[in-house]
C-alpha cells in the first residue's frame, strides 16, 4: 500500500540529506503584523450613514457582545424607520464570526482587515468599541469580510400575494386579494428580524413584532390578542391600512418590507369570530363605573374610543347619522378592497364589549349636542370628513359634476344613480382611485366596457395614491393622465356636459412650498366625457355643532382646536379622527385610544354630578 | 485538579510511584492528563484524566440558534476544525431537508482535505517531537501555515474558519483561488521526499516508533478505535468511502493501511494519507471551475428558523477518525440536544490506558501523540 | 447526487428479517445507511447480542442520551456500525427518569465504558455493571448533572460571573450629551439580570 520505501532502506544517513537545507534561506516572518487577506474578519466598521440602529446585529450575536448605544445628534425618524442608536462591540466577547455582517438589514456593518489591539489592564475599556467607518484605531486598513449577495442572511423577497387577475375582477366587486395561506404566513412572518421599527412608526403603536413572532410560532390566537391590545379595527386595518409600519421596516431598506398588513389580516381571518370576541373582551372591567359617554360618529375613531371606554366599564352610546356604522371604512372604501362583512365583524366585536351603537340618529335634528351634554359625563365628536371638496372651476356646478365621496356613498348604500358612460375623475389620491375603479366595475357590468379617465396635477410617480392602487387601476383599463390641471368643464350648446378642459402642469408648489400650480396653456386637452367627478379632498361638516357652540369653541384655520389628548376648549367635549387629524384609518384608531384615555382620566376626577 | 484541592494520600511503603503526566506535556495537542503508576521505568497502570478543556459545548449549543452554533463547533477541535463545521451542518441540513448545492459540496470537500493535511502536518511534528526530533515539528508547522493562509483567504479566519453554514458555505471562492491552492499543492507535494528523508525513512525514528503502543486489529475493534489508528491495524475502513457524504463517492482515492498497529504504522498511514488528500485536492481543483451555481441553499431568517422535530446521526472522517454528531430537534429554533462523538473520546481514554500500561515511561508521550488524540473532543 | 433510501435489497431484507427475532421492535429506514430501531429497554441487550453475533455489528459508535423531562424519561440511543453491512443501526430506548438506572453494555462493547461514564456524569443516569462510574470531566463540580434540562447553565453563569464593566471615554462623552446605553446584550437574554 505504502509507496514509501522505508522498510529496507531506512538508514541513519537519510536525514543527512536534509543538511542541504542549510544552504536555503530560513522561513522568516516579519515582526510587524502581516497584511490580512481581502476577506479577513477583523475589527468592525459601521457606516453610520447607512445604519438605522435596528439592533438586528445584537440579536444574532451568539456571544452577547453587542450593546446598543443612543447617540444624541444622529437623525431620528420613526416614520422612516431610523433610530439614533448604533452598535458598540465588546471585544472581550466577540468571536469575529461575522454573522452580524451577514444579517445586517441595511448592509452598514462590515469587518475590516485590522486585527491587532492590545492594552494594559488599566486600559481594559478600550475593548469596548463603538465602530464607525474610520476603523478601530482611526487608521485605514480597508474592508475585509463584508456583505455579498450570495451570503446575505436577510430574506429580501416577500411572499407573493395571490390576487384576482384584472379580467377576473373588473366585472365585479369581489375582493381582489386572496390573503395568505398558513404556509405563506409562516414564511412571511419568519422574515421579520424583530427590530420594532414598525411599532415606532405605527400611529397607534401596534405590537407588530410580537404578533408577527406569534404567527411564526403558530400561536395565532396570541397574535390576535396582541393586535387587540392596540387596534379594534383589526379586520379593517388588516386590509386597508396605510401601513406606515411597512415604510419603516428595516428589511425594506434593501428589499421588500415584511407584509405586516397581510399578516395581520391572516391572523384575523384564521381565528373564528366568536373566539376573537372572547379575546377582545379579556380585561374588561367587571363592574360598571356609572359614567356615561356619548360619541358622535361611528367611524374608526369614535368606535375605538367607545371600545376602550366600554372595556373600562363606562356606559358608551355611539350616535351615527347613516344607516350603518363604520364611517368612511364602510361608506368610502369600495367592497373589492374591504368587504362589508369584515367591517361588520370588527363592529360586532366592539358591540360585544358593551358599546351601544344607534344608527340613523342625526345630531342637531333628532337630538342636540346640548342634550347629549346634559345626559352624559363626556361627549366625543368624531365626525370624519364626509363632504367632498369642490374644484370651483367654471361650470363645475353642472348637475353631471359629482363629488367622489357622494358617489361612493351611493354605491355602498345601493342607491341607484345614472352611471356615466364616460367619466373623468379629477384627483390622484386613493379616493380618486376608489371611485374610478368602482365606476369601471359598474361600467363593465352594465355597458360591457370601461371608460374612465383619471386626471391629476402630479406626475404619476408622485400621486398621493398607493402605488398598488395605480398599478391595479391601469390593469383594469383605467386611463391615467398626469400633469393635468383642470380649467373648466365643457358644456355643449344644449347644456350637456361634454368634457373637461385641462392645462399641462408646469409646477405645483412655489418656492415657499405653497400650493400655487403653474400651467402651460399650450398643453390644453379636452377630455371628452359625460360626467366629471371631483376627488380632490374632503372636509368635515361641523354644522351639527350649532351656532352657539361653534361660536364658543376655539378653532385653528378651519379645524377644531384640541389639546394633545383630543380635548376641545369646552371641557366636556372631545374631538377625534379624520376631522382633526386628516384622513387615515389607523391614525383615527390612534386618536380614539388617546381621547378614550383622556376622557377616562377626566371622568375619574370628575364629581359625580349627573 | 487544582493543586490546592490535592490531598496527599499516605501509601504503604512500595517502590511504585504515581506520576501526574500532564495536563501540560508534550504528548498531546491540548490540556489533558494521564495518571500513571510506575515501577522503575515501567508503567504498571494508567488512568486518563480529562476535563481541563471542558467548556460545555453540548449544553451551550442547546441555548443557541441553529445558525449561531456554527461559530461554536470549530472550537471543539482546534487542529482540525473543518470536519466539526461540516458534520454539524450536515446534521442541520438533514433535519431541515435542505439540499446543498453541488458547488458548496465540492468546496466543502476541498476544505476538509486541506484541513486533513494541516492536521497531519501538525501530527508529524508532534510525533517526531515526542521522540526528541524537533526539525519535523518546525517544518510541519511552517508548511501547515501555508494551508492556514489558504483558509484565511477563503474564510477570513486562519484557525476558526466559521465558513460552513447549514445550506452550504458562506462565501464563494475569491478570484484566482484555485490557482493558489494548486501552487500550494505543488509545493506540499515537493516536500514529501524531504519529509521522508527527515523522518519516515530515518532509522532513528523507525526504530524509535516500531513496536511502540502496538495493538492488534481485534483489540482495535474491541476498543472502538477508528480512523488512521484503525487503518494502521490493517482494516481498510474510511467513512468517506464506506458511508459516503458530500461528493466523496465521485472521487478517486485509495485507503492506505498498515498491518503493524504500532506508533510507526500509525504515523505511516497518515503519511500515506497526505498523498491521498493531495490527490483528492487535485481532482477538486480540476472539477470546481466546471461546477457553477449557488454556494448556499436558501435558508430562512436565522432569527426565526424552526427545524422539524426529529433526530439525525451524521458522520464524517476527520483526520483523527470517525467524527459524528447526534442532533435532536423538537421543532424549535435551537437544537434540543447535540451529542458530539469525537474519535479521541475512545483514543485518549481507554485505548491510551490500555496501550500505556506495560509501556516504558519514556514511550508514554509517543504513544499518546501517535494516537493523534484531541482532548477537546473528549471534554467538549 | 441522490442516494437510494435504503441499502441494497438483500442487506436491508436480511437485516430486517434478523431483527424480527426481537419482540416489540419497530424499524424505520431513516436514510440510505441508517436504520432506526425502537424497542423496549429490557430487550436492548438481546438486540445488541444479535447484531454483534450475527450481523457483524462490532462497532459501538456512540451512546447518546436525551433528556425528556416533560415525559419524565431519558432516551438512550445506541449507534452501532457493521463493517460488513455498512449500515448504521440506531437503537432507541426510553427509561424512566426516576430512578434513572439502566444496564451497562460494557461486556458486549468496551467503548460503552466511556459513554456510560459520560452520561452518568452529565445526566445522572446510573449504569449497573459499568466498570467505572466515577467522575471524569466535572471533577470539581458538585451541582446537579448539568446536561439535564432543568439545569439552566446561562442562569448559573449570570449568577456566577460579573459582566465586564467598561468605561470608555467615548461613552462618557455620549452620556454627557444625554445619550448612552439603551440595550445591553444581557437585556435581551432570557434571565437578563447581570
Amino acid at each position: 500500500m505504502s509507496d514509501i520505501d522505508y522498510k529496507d532502506r531506512g538508514s541513519l544517513l537519510n536525514p543527512l540529506k536534509s543538511w542541504a537545507f542549510f544552504g536555503r534561506p530560513p522561513v522568516t516572518e516579519p515582526l510587524e503584523p502581516r497584511a490580512a487577506s481581502a476577506n479577513y474578519r477583523g475589527f468592525h466598521v459601521n457606516d453610520w450613514e447607512k445604519c438605522v440602529g435596528c439592533s438586528t446585529c445584537q440579536k444574532v450575536c451568539d456571544n452577547a457582545a453587542i450593546t446598543m448605544v443612543r447617540i444624541p445628534g444622529l437623525p431620528v425618524d420613526p416614520v422612516k424607520g431610523v433610530r439614533d442608536e448604533r452598535p458598540a462591540i465588546d471585544y472581550g466577547r466577540c468571536c469575529w464570526c461575522g454573522l452580524c455582517v451577514d444579517i445586517c438589514p441595511t448592509g452598514s456593518l462590515a469587518l475590516s482587515r485590522e486585527y491587532v489591539h492590545t492594552c494594559t489592564e488599566e486600559q481594559i475599556s478600550s475593548y469596548f468599541v463603538l465602530p464607525d467607518s474610520s476603523g478601530m484605531h482611526g487608521k485605514p486598513f480597508g474592508l475585509g469580510w463584508s456583505k455579498t449577495a450570495d451570503a446575505d442572511l436577510v430574506d429580501l423577497g416577500r411572499q407573493e400575494m395571490r390576487e384576482l387577475e384584472p379580467e377576473q375582477r373588473i366585472g365585479n366587486f369581489a375582493e381582489i386579494v386572496a390573503g395568505y395561506d398558513d404556509q405563506q404566513a409562516l414564511l412571511e412572518a419568519s422574515r421579520c428580524v424583530q427590530c420594532g421599527m414598525c411599532h415606532d412608526a405605527c400611529p397607534t403603536h401596534m405590537h407588530a413584532p410580537e404578533y408577527i413572532r406569534a404567527i411564526w410560532q403558530g400561536q395565532i390566537e396570541e397574535a390576535v390578542r396582541l393586535i387587540y391590545e392596540t387596534n379594534p379595527f383589526a379586520h379593517v386595518c388588516g386590509r386597508v391600512c396605510t401601513r406606515r409600519c411597512e415604510d419603516a421596516c428595516s428589511i425594506g431598506k434593501r428589499g421588500e418590507p415584511i407584509a405586516i398588513r397581510w399578516l395581520k389580516r391572516y391572523a384575523m381571518d384564521a381565528v373564528p369570530h366568536e373566539r376573537i370576541k372572547q379575546i377582545a373582551a379579556a380585561g374588561k372591567a367587571t363592574t360598571a363605573s356609572g359614567r356615561r359617554v356619548a360619541i358622535v360618529g361611528a367611524g374608526p375613531a369614535g368606535l375605538t374610543a367607545a371600545f376602550d371606554l366600554a372595556k373600562k366599564g363606562h356606559a358608551v352610546t355611539v350616535f351615527e347619522a347613516l344607516a350603518q356604522p363604520g364611517g368612511m371604512t364602510r361608506w368610502g372604501i369600495p367592497e373589492y378592497r374591504l368587504p362589508y362583512d369584515r367591517i361588520d365583524r370588527d363592529i360586532d366585536v366592539i358591540r360585544s364589549v358593551g358599546v351601544d351603537i344607534r344608527c340613523n340618529v342625526k345630531i342637531g335634528q333628532d337630538i342636540t349636542l346640548e342634550e347629549l351634554r346634559n345626559t352624559h359625563d363626556a361627549v366625543l365628536i368624531a365626525l370624519g370628513l364626509q363632504q367632498g371638496r369642490q374644484t370651483r372651476i367654471p361650470h363645475s356646478e353642472h348637475e353631471k359634476v359629482f363629488r367622489a365621496v357622494d358617489l361612493l356613498n351611493k354605491i355602498t348604500a345601493g342607491e341607484p344613480f345614472e352611471l356615466p358612460h364616460c367619466a373623468v375623475v379629477i384627483g390622484g389620491g386613493n379616493v380618486a382611485m376608489d371611485i374610478a375603479r368602482s365606476l369601471a366595475r359598474m361600467q363593465k357590468q352594465q355597458y360591457g366596457q370601461v371608460d374612465v379617465v383619471v386626471t391629476a396635477l402630479e406626475d404619476q410617480q408622485h400621486f398621493m395614491a398607493d402605488p398598488d392602487e395605480i398599478k391595479e387601476a391601469l390593469e383594469e383599463g383605467i386611463v391615467i393622465r398626469d400633469n393635468c390641471g383642470p380649467q373648466g368643464c365643457e358644456i355643449s350648446a344644449s347644456g350637456k356636459l361634454i368634457g373637461l378642459k385641462t392645462w399641462k402642469v408646469l409646477s405645483i408648489f412655489d418656492e415657499h412650498n405653497r400650493f400655487a400650480p403653474r400651467y402651460d396653456q399650450a398643453g390644453e386637452t379636452i377630455h371628452a366625457c359625460d360626467t366629471v367627478i371631483e376627488a380632490i379632498g374632503q372636509f368635515a361638516d361641523t354644522s351639527l355643532l350649532g351656532d352657539a357652540l361653534t361660536e364658543s369653541l376655539e378653532w385653528n384655520r378651519g379645524r377644531l382646536k384640541i389639546d394633545a389628548a383630543g380635548r376641545t376648549s369646552e371641557s366636556w367635549l372631545w374631538a377625534a379622527g379624520d376631522m382633526v387629524s386628516g384622513p387615515d384609518v389607523v391614525t383615527a384608531v390612534a386618536d380614539g385610544h388617546r381621547v378614550a384615555a383622556s376622557i377616562h382620566e377626566a371622568m375619574s376626577v370628575m364629581e359625580k354630578t349627573k | 485538579m487544582r493543586p490546592e484541592n490535592y490531598q496527599s494520600v499516605s501509601q504503604p511503603p512500595s517502590n511504585e510511584f504515581e506520576l501526574f503526566y500532564g495536563p501540560n506535556h508534550p504528548g498531546i495537542e491540548g490540556n489533558y492528563a494521564l495518571k500513571v503508576r510506575v515501577h522503575g521505568d515501567e508503567v504498571t497502570s494508567a488512568r486518563a484524566d480529562g476535563g481541563y478543556l471542558h467548556r460545555g459545548f453540548e449544553k451551550l449549543m442547546e441555548g443557541r440558534l441553529w445558525i449561531q452554533n456554527i461559530a461554536l463547533v470549530p472550537r471543539i477541535c482546534v487542529p482540525d476544525p473543518v470536519p466539526m463545521e461540516v458534520c454539524y451542518s450536515l446534521a442541520v441540513e438533514e433535519l431541515g431537508g435542505i439540499e446543498v448545492p453541488l458547488r458548496a459540496q465540492w468546496i466543502r470537500v476541498m476544505q476538509l482535505e486541506l484541513s486533513r493535511i494541516a492536521a497531519h502536518l501538525f501530527f508529524f511534528g508532534g510525533h517526531a517531537a515526542t521522540t526528541g526530533m524537533y526539525t519535523p515539528m518546525f517544518w510541519g508547522i511552517t508548511d501547515r501555515d501555508l494551508i492556514l493562509d489558504l483558509f484565511e483567504e477563503l474564510s477570513g479566519g486562519r484557525v476558526y474558519h466559521i465558513y460552513n453554514i447549514p445550506g452550504g458555505v458562506r462565501r464563494d471562492l475569491p478570484p484566482g483561488y484555485l490557482e493558489r491552492v494548486s501552487k500550494t499543492l505543488d509545493y506540499l507535494e515537493s516536500r514529501l521526499p524531504d519529509y521522508d528523508n527527515l523522518l519516515f525513512t530515518n532509522k532513528v525514528f523507525v526504530h524509535r516508533a516500531t513496536g511502540i503502543g502496538a495493538m492488534t486489529q481485534e483489540q482495535a475493534l474491541e476498543w472502538g478505535v477508528t480512523g488512521p489508528n484503525l487503518r494502521a491495524t490493517g482494516l481498510a475502513f474510511d467513512v468517506r468511502r464506506d458511508d459516503p457524504y458530500l461528493v466523496y463517492d465521485q472521487l478517486d482515492f485509495d485507503i492506505p493501511v498498515e498491518a503493524a498497529g504500532d506508533a510507526w504504522a500509525r504515523s505511516l498511514v497518515r503519511r500515506s494519507e497526505l498523498k491521498e488528500s493531495l490527490r483528492i485536492l487535485r481532482q477538486v481543483v480540476a472539477k470546481l471551475p466546471h461546477i457553477g451555481g449557488a454556494i448556499r441553499a436558501p435558508i430562512p431568517n436565522p432569527l426565526a428558523w424552526n427545524l422539524p422535530a426529529g433526530d439525525v446521526y451524521t458522520r464524517v472522517e476527520s483526520s483523527k477518525g470517525e467524527l459524528a454528531y447526534y442532533v435532536v430537534s423538537n421543532g424549535g429554533d435551537k437544537p434540543y440536544r447535540v451529542h458530539v462523538r469525537g474519535p479521541s473520546a475512545m483514543h485518549a481514554v481507554q485505548v491510551l490506558e490500555h496501550l500505556a500500561t506495560g509501556a516504558r515511561i519514556e514511550d508514554v508521550a509517543q504513544i499518546m501523540f501517535s494516537l493523534d488524540a484531541c482532548p477537546p473532543e473528549v471534554d467538549r | 447526487m441522490k442516494l437510494a433510501a435504503s441499502p441494497p435489497n438483500n442487506v436491508s431484507a436480511s437485516l430486517e428479517f434478523l431483527l424480527q427475532e426481537i419482540p416489540g421492535l419497530r424499524t424505520k429506514w431513516a436514510g440510505p445507511r441508517r436504520l432506526r430501531v425502537d424497542l423496549p429497554a429490557e430487550t436492548l441487550p438481546a438486540l445488541l447480542e444479535l447484531l454483534k453475533g450475527r450481523a457483524g455489528y462490532v462497532h459501538l459508535s456512540a451512546i447518546s442520551c436525551v433528556d425528556w423531562p416533560t415525559q419524565n424519561e431519558f432516551e438512550l440511543v445506541y449507534h452501532l456500525w457493521s463493517y460488513e453491512l455498512n449500515v448504521l443501526v440506531m437503537a432507541h430506548i426510553r427509561i424512566p427518569r426516576d430512578p434513572g438506572v439502566y444496564l451497562s453494555v460494557y461486556d458486549l462493547y468496551h467503548p460503552a465504558a466511556f459513554f456510560e461514564r459520560d452520561i452518568h456524569e452529565m445526566f445522572g443516569l446510573y449504569f449497573e455493571g459499568s466498570p467505572d462510574m466515577g467522575k471524569f470531566i466535572l471533577t470539581e463540580w458538585d451541582g446537579p448533572p448539568p446536561m439535564r434540562k432543568e439545569f439552566d447553565s446561562e442562569a448559573w453563569v449570570m449568577n456566577q460571573f460579573e459582566w465586564q464593566d467598561y468605561r470608555p471615554d467615548w461613552l462618557a462623552e455620549i452620556e454627557a450629551k444625554g445619550g448612552g446605553i439603551t440595550t445591553r446584550p444581557q437585556d435581551i437574554r432570557k434571565d437578563g439580570k447581570p
